[in-house]
């Protein structure tokens, strides 16, 4: 070999040539001194690009992260925490102060170790049927944040990429539930009526239940993008209810052991006559 | 398939397992450096590692025992990034970048050397993006050339040949004095 190209200088610098290559390289590089300055200039480049993000390897993982990678989103512990803190201080109105130490103290364990053990301990100072209704409503918070948070990420990534989807709808639902492509148990409401083209179906995990988003567009710049999520629920029912989450409008409801969101950025008058819809073809489905 | 791993498919009920969310965990820092030179933007980042989590919990099933978590987490998060790059023109946020050393009393010669970090990232993230790739994961991962390959889905020779333009194009950019200076003042932190 007269003089290694860069290919073969990089894979050297790299370790990644055999052992006749290396010594053909380590050859070049002593009788050539204009090539061990262009090897230390790819050396040095290589040590600033990986100094270039050394700093995000120190940094905090944000905790929405952790709590995708575990298969929820939502709150912080820390937040969750707080709100427990805030809200069980509100339920124990004017009783002594002494009674909440154990509360914290309990929070405290919970932050530490995490799970729900730390109900029993708190018992004797509080009601495990208010601190159940403290944690559904966390919960509740929870879901929502991560209804409107999947939407916007599909929102974001780009909404009409079909690969985004899991499913993309070439087909009808009915085919495509034939075709084995969406969950047998799942419900696909028909919105054609609202101008609004099923895209897709995304399947996710949140809060720890089986989601499925169901994604539909329109050209009605009134309605916009609209996804639909319909989720096992272990909880009891629940009337329809609207919120706000991140910008977004959020009407959800829970009924037999389903939760259901309609998600987008439309005006909650359309939200509530699409879910009166939804309803009526729920029961009809 | 993972034998710890309990995960259906999206018909039935998804038991993912600790020891792979432990995983998808314990990964996350590099998974956010890697989605960081991709996407050159912090925010857009951490955006493709949640996106990337979410796939990969709803594959969990697919990834094979004894073969490399990471490099199967590189791959989903590249294939993330390549769908949203087809489905739009990545947007950089304005004003995301800090004001460095703005306010502080910290040393020139080290916001200096910091500026020049931030100069590299942004002539990586003006490479073309397969050369991108090949750089992340060799480079700054570590992945062997046969490694990087399989994640990116093409032949060894390809990733050698992209790895090397990229290597070239940079140290063209950065020049010569440039790069012997930053290298001390990073040695020097």
């Amino acid at each position: 070999m007269l003089k290694p190209n860069d290919e073969i200088l990089i894979a050297y610098l790299d370790g990644e040539l055999g052992e006749r290559e290396t010594l053909e390289v380590m050859s070049a590089l002593a009788r050539d001194g204009d090539l061990r300055a262009h090897a230390d200039r790819l050396n040095a480049s290589a040590r600033l690009i990986r100094a270039a993000y050394d700093d995000v390897l120190r940094d905090v993982v944000p905790a929405r992260l952790i709590a995708a990678a575990r298969g929820e989103r939502g709150l912080t512990t820390l937040q969750r925490a707080l709100a427990r803190l805030a809200r069980w201080r509100a339920a124990l109105g004017e009783r002594p102060w002494w009674i909440g130490v154990p509360v914290v103290a309990s929070l405290l364990g919970l932050m530490i170790g995490g799970g729900l053990g730390y109900l029993a301990g708190t018992e004797q100072n509080a009601s495990l049927a208010a601190q159940q209704d403290l944690l559904a409503v966390n919960a509740g918070a929870d879901w929502l944040d991560n209804v409107a948070g999947y939407h916007k990420l599909l929102i974001k990534a780009g909404s009409n990429d079909r690969a985004l989807m899991d499913v993309p709808a070439d087909t009808s639902g009915d085919t495509l539930h034939k075709a084995g492509q969406l969950p047998p148990n799942l419900r696909l409401p028909n919105l054609k009526p609202w101008s609004l083209q099923f895209q897709g179906a995304r399947f996710l995990v949140i809060d720890g239940q089986p989601a499925t988003q169901l994604f539909y567009t329109t050209d009605n710049k009134n309605l916009g993008a609209l996804t639909f999520v319909e989720a096992v629920s272990t909880k009891p029912d629940l009337a329809p209810t609207f919120d706000r989450r991140d910008g977004l409008n959020v009407l959800y409801w829970r009924h037999h052991g389903h939760a259901y969101a309609l998600v987008g950025t439309a005006d909650i008058g359309y939200l509530w006559n699409i879910y009166n819809d939804i309803a009526w073809q729920l029961d009809a489905i | 398939m993972s034998g710890s791993i309990e995960h259906p498919g999206p018909a039935g009920a998804r038991a993912v397992s600790v020891s792979f969310s432990d995983q998808l965990v314990a990964v996350l820092p590099r998974l956010r450096r890697f989605a960081r030179g991709l996407t050159g933007s912090a925010v857009e980042a951490d955006d493709l590692v949640q996106a990337a989590c979410e796939r990969a919990l709803s594959r969990a099933h697919q990834f094979q025992a004894g073969t490399r978590f990471d490099s199967w987490m590189f791959r989903i998060v590249q294939t993330v990034w390549i769908d949203q790059l087809r489905a739009r023109e990545t947007r950089r946020t304005e004003g995301e970048e800090e004001a460095l050393g703005a306010g502080t009393d910290e040393p020139i010669r080290r916001v200096e050397a910091r500026l020049a970090l931030r100069e590299v990232q942004s002539a990586i993230t003006a490479l073309p993006a397969e050369q991108r790739l090949a750089l992340l994961l060799v480079t700054v991962e570590g992945l062997s050339y046969r490694e990087a390959a399989e994640v990116a889905g093409v032949p060894v020779g390809t990733i050698m040949s992209r790895l090397a333009r990229a290597r070239m194009a940079l140290v063209a950019k950065l020049g010569g004095d440039a790069l012997r200076g930053s290298t001390e003042d990073v040695k020097a932190e």
